[in-house]
């Protein structure tokens, strides 16, 4: 029973362009901004959480996500996209870990998931998926702040955001960073950025911030070291309080 | 504006849409049925229409997935049919891997990650349900879930779907505005009054089919109709 097919349906239009792609990038688009930003200790994610009705139980929903205890995870786009994509880094940390003792370097780690996107780009009867991805992560070289976009291509960044209001927010970023923030200064730049695009009021509840480095620290693996960690809604709120 | 086979397979529309997703969803508002759930303080009720003629006891949207979770299905019966298997096949895998019973929320997680990638392979179209979860978990207390087509699950304080889904929903949003605390009789009358008040119809017994989980007895079931004949009856006297 053949349950697949076996050409690819990402093509090159005659202009040379991967067209599925670019509308992949188009529904990234659609979705709700994420911010990203290193700090010389360490570095900040965060993403608004918006829901669709009061109804729903937000506690059952996780859009920072941790991918092992130094390497943390944020997306723009399509959520169940996202869970396969955490799935796969997770499991990919695990597998590095299994041969080589250690958690990967984000770099490594970054590199595996891009090269599941784009294979998502290139293999039969699939589409690309919905979602940018901003990772962060500690290691022995220092923070790191990737994104990777739903062709497979990945960067390093100071600073970035995807979603909605990314071009109005870089700009922001790129009026307010500096290479010397540490990283309170950063959980505060970040939600002032995301502030700038919010509709609606910012509660503890409406944003999730996630940090690793600075005091997100734990002992594990037999040493004290940067362990990502979610800010806490008490955490969120009194950040808030300072930027009211 | 449509480049080609995005309306017949899911690949992306130039606006980044999936429209087999889409499609999908408008065939569970054409199902002619319409479902709710609501999650009370140490309870879960879902409820639904029974619209039937004959052999009623077949014809039914709610099944049992394991002994302590349960679901009702909008849409399509038949794609439900395979997707209620589906789910209770990986039930069983998980409780004869792991030696407990899934919770809640993993089985609804692992329903959406399986309906994620009918989103994603062109090979298999979306199923044209939504299947809305309920189970009482000893850690986290009374758990109500909603999987559809796109993939897509989160934890509900209620919800609904099917033809009146956002007629019941707004219903729904006004009476747990004030984020009241639902005893077991409470969740039932505003589960079933909503389903009375969107459809502008009082129920007999025999035309609804409710199914509970509780504290006190954690097993999935579902109402007899003398059972529901009870509630009728208590919310009738309230008026």
């Amino acid at each position: 029973m053949s349950d697949r097919y076996s050409f690819s349906l990402t093509t090159f239009s005659p202009s040379g362009k991967l067209v599925q792609i670019e509308y992949a990038l188009n529904a990234v688009a659609q979705g709700v901004t994420s911010i990203g930003i290193k700090a010389t200790n360490g570095i900040v994610i965060a993403t608004e959480k918006k829901t669709a009705s009061p109804l729903i139980d937000d506690s059952s929903l996780e859009k920072v996500a941790n991918v092992c205890p130094n390497i943390g995870i944020v997306y723009s786009g399509m959520g169940p996209d996202f869970r396969v994509l955490l799935t796969k880094a997770r499991k990919s940390a695990q597998k590095y870990k299994r041969i080589y003792n250690e958690y990967p370097p984000t770099g490594i780690l970054v590199k595996e998931v891009a090269s599941v996107m784009q294979e998502f780009t290139q293999s039969g009867g699939v589409r690309p998926f919905g979602v940018s991805l901003l990772i962060a992560g500690y290691d022995e070289t220092g923070p790191a702040l990737y994104q990777v976009d739903p062709s497979g291509s990945y960067w390093a960044w100071k600073a970035s955001a995807i979603g909605k209001n990314m071009v109005n927010a870089k700009t922001f970023l790129e009026k307010r960073y500096n290479d010397d923030m540490e990283i309170e200064d950063a959980v505060h730049t970040s939600i002032l950025t995301l502030k700038e695009g919010f509709e609606g009021q910012m509660t503890e509840n409406s944003i999730e911030i996630g940090i690793i480095g600075g005091d997100a620290t734990g002992f594990t693996e037999g040493k004290q070291q940067p362990l990502f960690r979610k800010l806490t809604p008490s955490e969120v709120k009194d950040y808030l309080a300072n930027i009211a | 504006s449509s480049a080609g086979y995005d309306r017949h397979i899911t690949i992306f529309s130039p606006e980044g849409r999936l429209y087999q997703v889409e499609y999908a969803f408008k065939a569970i508002s054409n199902s002619g049925i319409t479902t709710v759930g609501v999650r009370g303080q140490d309870s879960v009720v879902i409820v639904t229409q029974k619209k039937i003629p004959v052999y009623p006891s077949t014809v039914t949207h709610i099944f049992q997935l394991t002994p302590y979770v349960g679901c009702v299905m909008t849409g399509l019966i038949a794609d439900a049919r395979a997707q209620v298997t589906r789910a209770r096949q990986e039930a069983a895998d998980y409780r004869y891997k792991f030696g407990y019973e899934i919770s809640t929320d993993m089985l609804a997680k692992r329903v959406a990650n399986i309906n994620q990638v009918y989103t994603q392979h062109a090979a298999m179209r979306p199923l044209g349900v939504s299947m809305i979860l309920i189970g009482y978990d000893e850690e986290r207390g009374p758990q109500l879930f909603k999987c559809d087509p796109a993939g897509y699950y989160v934890g509900y304080k209620a919800t609904a779907a099917g033809a009146k889904q956002q007629e019941s929903l707004n219903h729904l949003e006004k009476k747990l505005k004030k984020d009241p605390d639902l005893n077991f009789e409470d969740t039932v009358e505003l589960a079933i009054n909503t389903l009375s008040s969107v459809l502008a119809a009082d129920f007999k017994a025999t035309e609804i089919e409710v199914a509970i989980v509780t504290r006190e007895d954690p097993k999935f079931r579902t109402l007899s109709v003398a059972e529901i004949e009870t509630h009728l009856q208590r919310i009738v006297e309230k008026d």
